[in-house]
């Protein structure tokens, strides 16, 4: 366990840790591009540059190991000034086109420029080399060669976590530029990740290209309800509107973020997205879809069944059990779901794509109710006149019900989702809108946050399943969240 | 504490407590206005704003209705970077941004209002620009709309030169340059 000093202030490290690190341990920031905590060192950029006493020159701290007795400095005039230099000679060639930039306003060059250096470049414009503008270097990526830095840290992205290796860097010196190998595209699933990862314009989102400027947008944490790996994310919104998802890196689950994962965003203001229910495909508001939909339940009486949703939080999934137990009274109901869990691809994309498959059985631990075996049997039996269930859930039992032509109640945010033979579709908020509770497939439980509003007279599912119970005569009092997990062991 | 300061009017004579004579002195000073303007039009203060246009003096402060400037072929200097939105106090501009098919200016404005009834016209977007594409230099004072409508310009409206304007690139505010000039 080497001890150094770091600016007069002395710290025991693990050996092989790197001066950068260990200076991060004090709390003092070194800036850096091409280092990258989760990524090979490759000590390219010099952004790192300090001074280390007795050292003949200034060091890179991300690849230099702290040794015993190191006294370093992060702060000197040296260091200082070297700070300038290497800006400076980032900036020969950077086209300073901030402006049309995207990366405007979380860019390594603006903030350090800030931070660092405020010195007018002695370059002139007119001997800057030129390098190829933007183009598309995969489905999700737009490539600008003359903002790159050449930090590598995309290079390093493809060939160490993805280790699909599309890119590299081509020619040499002032030449240089980063390419995508003959006949490939950045089509990996994580591509956008490259995006977060280059630290300047070059690499920056197809989707989220000119929606919005980066200072605008607020940011809501939130989990990923791509899958059952529930990764923690970031919603960056502003007025009402989500423009992206990005990662929110942390020990358990995931430093990135899957390409599938953050477009799940677009379902929210999608065209098909219901601001109203429907019946038999005619929209009507909700107030009258929800007392068509109690008369039906009347009608049906004990030939109902309900079917719970690894798709749906907790909250959502104990409101439809209590539904089914104290409102419409019957035993027909399954919150039974199981499938197999785990990382598919090695990196973050889950066996399981139902995000709360294992949020359920904590559902089923208070209110029992059928297998989904016994469930998907008893609507093909024909004994069930009426189903109330998910849009997503409604896939498994498919078949049975068809075959069995069960009316059907179905729950859905977007018009896509819903069955076209549905009888009742009813909306509800999505997870940017409102809160739920997830499990993942570790057992990890975590909340959505509301980051948006839902469309007006849009309710939380737990919301719209009490309404529903008080047409049909029994009260549930759900009049919040916490209020439908009430008895849960949890 | 507050201070309270106590103010001892003088108390109104019997000729005023009458009333009748200072009513009849007051409507003297307002009939003599309306007899001598009667007479002598020209000596009016009023003018008819808006149909009728004041004349402004050529200050490079002056900020007067904005436009938005053009490129030698007709396409708007601005690059829809959304300084101006960002830094105007009244919220009042609104920016779409969209991407040029085939220019390599990549990013141009879609949309680009600006509400005037909601502008303060302070100039924040004209400081703000780093293209230099926003002005308020048209020495048109906006204001005296029958509908609100009237005063959201789009960029249809804001688009235009101004007469033997010189071209565009690197052009700062004419009114300035003039100002400075004359400093010269
Ligand atoms: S003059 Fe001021 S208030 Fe008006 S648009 Fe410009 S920044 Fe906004
Ligand atoms: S600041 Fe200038 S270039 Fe930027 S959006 Fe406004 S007018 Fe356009
Ligand atoms: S961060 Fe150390 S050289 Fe780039």
């Amino acid at each position: 366990m080497p001890n150094l000093t770091i600016d007069g202030r002395s710290v025991e490290v693990p050996a092989g840790t790197t001066l950068l690190e260990a200076a991060q341990r004090l709390g003092i920031y070194i800036p850096r591009y091409c280092y990258h905590p989760k990524l090979s060192v490759s000590g390219s950029c010099r952004m790192c540059l300090v001074e280390v006493e007795k050292a003949p020159k200034l060091v890179t701290a991300c690849s230099t190991e702290a040794a015993e007795g190191m006294r370093v400095l992060t702060a000197s005039e040296k260091v200082r000034q070297a700070r300038r230099d290497v800006l400076e000679y980032l900036l020969i060639n950077h086209p300073l086109d901030c402006p049309i930039c995207d990366q405007a306003g979380e860019c390594g060059l603006q903030d350090y420029y800030m931070d660092y250096s405020l010195r007018k470049s002695r370059f002139e414009a007119e001997d800057k080399i030129l390098r190829q503008k933007r183009r598309a270097a995969g489905p999700y990526l737009m490539l600008d060669n003359e903002r790159c830095i050449l930090c590598t840290r995309c290079v390093r992205f493809c060939g160490e976590v993805t280790k699909t290796a599309e890119l590299e860097v081509m020619e040499r010196g002032d030449r240089s530029f980063i390419d995508l190998k003959e006949g490939r595209a950045l089509d990996n699933g994580y591509s956008l990740n490259i995006a977060d990862l280059c630290p300047v314009g070059a690499f920056t989102s197809r989707d989220f290209r000119f929606k919005a400027r980066a200072w605008f947008l607020k940011r809501t944490p939130t989990i990923c309800l791509g899958c059952a790996t529930g990764c923690e994310i970031e919603a960056h919104h502003y007025e009402g509107t989500i423009y992206r998802l990005v990662p929110h890196p942390n020990a358990e689950t995931n430093t990135w973020l899957c390409d599938h994962g953050r477009m799940t965003y677009k379902a929210v203001r999608a065209g098909d997205r219901l601001g109203k229910a429907l019946i038999r495909k005619g929209l009507i508001d909700l107030e009258p879809a929800l007392r068509e939909t109690a008369t039906r339940l009347e009608e049906a009486k004990g030939a109902a069944a309900v079917l719970g949703s690894p798709w749906l939080s907790v909250e959502d999934n104990a409101a439809l059990a209590r539904l089914a137990k104290d409102s419409v009274k019957t035993a027909n109901y399954c919150f039974d779901f199981s499938a197999e869990q785990g990382i598919k691809d090695g990196i973050l994309v889950n066996k399981d794509p139902a995000p709360n498959t294992a949020g359920t059985r904590t559902v089923k631990a208070l209110y029992g109710g059928l297998s989904l075996e016994e469930f998907t049997g008893l609507l093909a039996g024909g004994k069930i006149k009426i189903l109330i269930t998910e849009a997503k859930a409604y896939g498994l039992v498919k078949a049975a019900a068809e075959a069995a032509g069960i009316r059907l109640i179905i729950f859905a945010r977007n018009r896509g989702e819903a069955p076209a033979a549905a009888y009742a579709v009813l909306p509800y908020a999505s997870y940017f809108e409102t809160e739920g509770t997830f499990v993942n497939y570790q057992g990890l439980r975590r909340m959505t946050a509301a980051a948006v509003e839902p469309p007006q007279g849009i309710k939380p599912l737990w919301a719209v399943v009490n309404k529903l119970a008080s047409y049909s005569g029994a009260e549930l009092h759900l009049d919040s969240a916490p209020r439908a997990l009430k008895d849960m062991d949890f | 504490m507050i201070s309270v300061k106590k103010v001892n009017n003088r108390p109104l004579n019997l000729l005023e407590r009458i009333y009748v004579w200072e009513i009849a002195r007051g409507l003297l000073v307002t009939m003599r206005h309306f007899f001598v303007n009667l007479v002598n039009p020209k000596g009016l203060p009023t003018i008819q704003y808006p149909e009728q246009p004041i004349p402004l003096p050529g200050n490079a402060r002056l900020r007067t209705r904005h436009r938005l400037k053009m490129r030698a072929d007709g396409a708007p200097k601005c690059v829809a970077c959304f300084l101006c939105q960002t830094a105007c106090p009244a919220l009042c501009i609104h920016i779409e941004a969209a991407e040029h098919p085939e220019n390599l200016v990549e990013k141009y404005p879609a949309v680009f209002n600006i509400d005037l009834a909601r502008c303060v016209m302070c100039g924040m977007c004209v400081e703000a620009c780093p293209e230099d594409a926003i002005a308020m230099d048209t020495g048109e004072i906006p204001g005296g709309a029958v509908v609100r409508e009237e005063l959201l310009m789009t960029k249809e409206n804001l688009l235009r030169n101004l007469p033997g304007e010189p071209s565009l690139v690197g052009a700062a505010n004419r009114l300035a340059n003039e100002y400075l000039r004359g400093k010269e």
